[in-house]
């Protein structure tokens, strides 16, 4: 569904990504492991075309071509981002934000139905539809935009820090409620800073270091690589002891 | 008493409307336009041109002028602006680029109206007797203002707020970033809406030259008065617009009637920095950015 391929992103002089492929497939999750600074965010946002890339990146979404796309157009073509902090439109209400998460062409038809849909998976949303946005609690912003992205009727849909500042409880909710997404047949590239709650749901994972992708491998497999308990499951070798 | 608050309102409500294209053009398009205020004068001298040389009424002048207006101003948009848009590094200095940019613009609109029209100051007869409203005697010219400018107003409003095009214009005004990720292309967008508010501002022109006097040079009145009203309604925000300009209108016609007409322009701008003080985002607006 979603392939990516030689993507490479610089900032100035530090190379954020390099050479990075990946593909995600239809109904899947997939989750990105890495530490701050790997470059997770960056990778999303590049692939949702929100920063400039070197020349060279392939990405095609279902077969077609939307490497050379402005971020505007790659929404269009049936990929939503979920961005760090949300992103959401804090002085409109919930009701104007799923309103404009409906704006691409491609999720006018049925929109009634996928609003239903979406006010099913977050039943808070419906309550709090005359609310300005950004007057509500962190949990229910988060719902606000995963739900404002589903409205525009993704097949791939990318996450950053989904479950960042909530509590343990609603983490767990929204997992089920991603574990739900799924099952629609949308794809999920997931990135978390809690590993352990991302594998668990994942089918996949691909480890990013310092921009580069160094390992892949099904969730089972990742969560049993000695290399990954180290550095992402709390595995941790003896710690040093401090005087 | 009746008669000054009267006057006030259509005062107001002439403010109001003058600062309605601003407020779109400075909070989605991010653009300062110091040449505001020339567009007015351009589309006030358009509208004398049509009235004394081909009899066409500034109704009917309204509906040639205000598309005109839409087409010119998407063309500076696109060929003055964009480039300014393009290497800006953010949207705060893209404010300062652009206020360096139309303040040059305004120069070359205002020269070019002193040119053709030379520095006099016109105005013609248009509806100019008197009518009786609410038991006090006003001019059928500025009334026929108000209620256009009560009609621009509301469908200005209602487009922005109830359906998905002006919802979509407003979460630019919030958020361009986000904007983009559904599918807001706001490159356009910010375009379209800086055209729509010189429409606006055109408009606002055909209304004013039907009662006021006016010359090449005025535009700067205008572009202060609305960038008050902006400021101080909150901008972006199309409520504020039209509480901040009923205010000034207000207190300047109270002021007049009661104190002394020179003060006027003392009021305004006492109550400018009043509003400031209390509420330094406007009266509408968000104290955070």
């Amino acid at each position: 569904m979603l392939e990516v391929a030689n993507l490479s992103l610089t900032y100035g002089l530090h190379r954020a990504l390099d050479g990075v492929a990946l593909n995600v497939g239809r109904g899947e999750i997939v989750t990105i492991l890495g530490a701050n600074g790997a470059g997770k965010t960056s990778l999303l946002k590049a692939i949702a075309g929100v920063v400039r890339t070197l020349p060279g990146k392939q990405v095609r979404l279902g077969g077609r071509d939307i490497s050379a796309l402005a971020a505007h157009d790659i929404v269009e073509n049936g990929l939503a981002l979920v961005p760090e902090g949300r992103g959401i439109f804090g002085d409109l209400t919930v009701k104007e934000n799923l309103l404009l998460g409906a704006n691409p062409k491609r999720a006018r038809d049925g929109e009634a139905a996928r609003r239903e849909q979406v006010l099913e998976l977050f039943p808070r949303l419906r309550e709090r539809a005359a609310q300005i946005a950004r007057t509500m609690s962190g949990g229910e912003q988060q719902m606000l935009a995963i739900g404002r992205a589903l409205m525009s009727n993704p097949d791939i849909l990318l996450l950053d820090e989904p479950s960042l500042g909530l509590s343990p409880a609603m983490v767990q909710e929204l997992f089920a409620t991603l574990r739900r997404v799924r099952e629609a047949g949308v794809g999920l590239l997931l990135v978390e800073q809690n590993a352990q709650e991302s594998l668990r749901i994942a089918d996949r994972g691909y480890v990013l270091e310092n921009g580069i992708i160094v390992g892949h491998g099904t969730a089972d497999q990742l969560k049993s690589d000695p290399a990954v308990q180290r550095a992402y499951l709390g595995g941790a070798p003896a710690a040093t002891p401090s005087s | 008493m009746t008669n000054a608050i009267l006057t006030g309102l259509m005062l107001g409500g002439m403010y109001a409307l003058i600062a309605m294209g601003l407020t779109l053009q400075y909070g989605v398009a991010r653009i300062m336009n110091l040449s505001y205020g020339e567009f007015l004068i351009a589309a006030a001298f358009a509208s004398h041109w049509l009235f004394t040389g081909w009899a066409v009424s500034p109704f009917v002048g309204l509906v040639l002028v205000v598309p005109l207006a839409f087409v010119l101003n998407f063309a500076i948009y696109k060929l003055l602006l964009t480039p300014l848009v393009r290497r800006a590094p953010n949207r705060d200095a893209l404010e300062v680029d652009s206020i360096l940019a139309t303040f040059g613009l305004t120069f070359v609109i205002q020269g070019s109206m002193l040119a053709l029209f030379g520095g006099a100051y016109y105005s013609y007869s248009f509806l100019a007797f008197p009518v009786q409203f609410l038991g006090e005697t006003v001019a059928a010219n500025r009334l026929a203002a108000l209620g256009i400018t009560i009609l621009l107003g509301l469908a200005l409003y209602l487009a922005l707020t109830r359906t998905r095009a002006g919802t979509a214009v407003r979460a630019v005004a919030v958020d361009p970033f986000a904007a983009q990720l559904v599918a807001i292309n706001v490159p356009q967008a910010s375009a379209l809406t800086f055209a729509l508010g010189g429409a606006l501002v055109a408009a606002a022109g055909v209304l004013v030259s039907t009662f006021l006097t006016f010359s090449a040079s005025s535009g700067v009145v205008f572009t202060m008065k609305a960038l008050i009203v902006v400021v101080m309604g909150g901008v972006g925000n199309m409520l504020g617009c039209l509480v901040a300009g009923l205010a000034l209108g207000l207190s300047e016609a109270l002021v007049a009637s009661y104190v002394d007409p020179g003060l006027t322009l003392a009021v305004n701008f006492a109550l400018f920095l009043a509003v400031l003080l209390v509420k330094p985002a406007g009266l509408f607006g968000r104290a955070t950015r």
